[in-house]
């Protein structure tokens, strides 16, 4: 079993070359939660979301042997499982079918809820519907993305990751985080009340019909 | 991006700059500015703090997600199996 890791830094390896470090254990064990939330997002279930993991966990296990000290292991390990997950992705013959989610427009979900009844005023006037949407609705949202844009809102949402920090782990070039999240964001909306829809859910509580 | 300096920002400035208010991206000057629009503008603030409570609805939810009992007994036995295979 895995203990608690000490540190989120690597300390300098004295393992065998192609070995892995038995530091990388501890490492990973402090990543593997939140990890493993990132890639129940992107996978089509949680069998998939451990296979993700564990591949991810044999890419660090061969790449894990060089990390400079400094290394932000978890960024760096979200990165090989972000990329784990595009590759089996492009070989993959289902595409998430993205529809017109980039057509998107701004607010959808504001002016669709003061629409139907659902709150758009108070405190945390989103909060009822997403309750009654859930976790697994959400998540389910995200999957419906097209894949560049589930990883982006996943780091995002999930991995709470900053642009900079999005931009390291999707090897994107410095300020295009910023654009592609804002996008990702109203196909999310879009996503949410495509489910909220199917569900029945249009229909706020106590709302007009 | 190019963006004229905001002195007394309108509502579609303000709306442009919804999502890097949200994530704190603005310089202290351009917070203060919008922040002062949207005390005087009901419209802007009401859509600002339903974006503001989708982000966080939407991170609450996700932050519910629980990891499989096993996972780090079997991280490990991944790790093991590399060890041997190495």
């Amino acid at each position: 079993m895995l203990e608690s890791p000490q540190s989120a830094t690597v300390r300098p390896s004295a393992s065998t070359p192609g070995r892995p470090d038995p530091a990388l254990e501890t490492l990973l064990a402090g990543v593997a939660e939140s990890a493993y939330g990132v890639a129940l997002c992107l996978a089509d279930g949680e069998a998939t979301a451990v296979e993700y993991l564990l591949r991810a966990v044999a890419g660090a296990c061969r790449d894990g042997t060089g990390l400079a000290a400094d290394t932000d292991v978890r960024l760096w390990f979200l990165g090989i499982l972000t990329r784990e997950h595009l590759v089996a992705e492009r070989r993959g013959p289902e595409q998430a079918d993205s529809g017109d989610l980039d057509d998107t427009p701004d607010l959808l979900l504001y002016a669709r809820s003061a629409a139907v009844g659902w709150p758009t005023a108070g405190e945390h006037p989103a909060a009822e519907l997403l309750e009654c949407l859930g976790t697994e609705r959400v998540v389910t949202a995200l999957r419906r993305l097209p894949a560049d844009y589930r990883v982006l809102c996943t780091l995002y949402f999930m991995a709470d990751l900053s642009y900079e920090e999005i931009a390291r782990v999707m090897e994107y070039p410095a300020g295009t985080v910023r654009g592609r999240l804002r996008r990702a964001r109203k196909m999310l909306q879009k996503s949410l009340w495509r489910i909220a829809e199917a569900e029945g859910m249009t229909h706020a509580p106590g709302g007009a019909p | 991006m190019t963006t004229r300096r905001l002195d007394r920002p309108t509502c579609e400035e303000t709306f442009r700059r919804l999502d890097d208010y949200l994530d704190r991206r603005l310089s202290p000057e351009e917070t203060r500015l919008i922040e002062e629009h949207l005390h005087l503008c009901d419209a802007c603030s009401r859509e600002f703090v339903f974006e503001a409570s989708v982000i966080e609805a939407v991170r609450e939810k996700l932050r519910r997600v629980a990891a499989p009992p096993d996972l780090i007994a079997r991280i490990s036995a991944q790790i093991q199996g590399e060890r041997a295979d190495g």
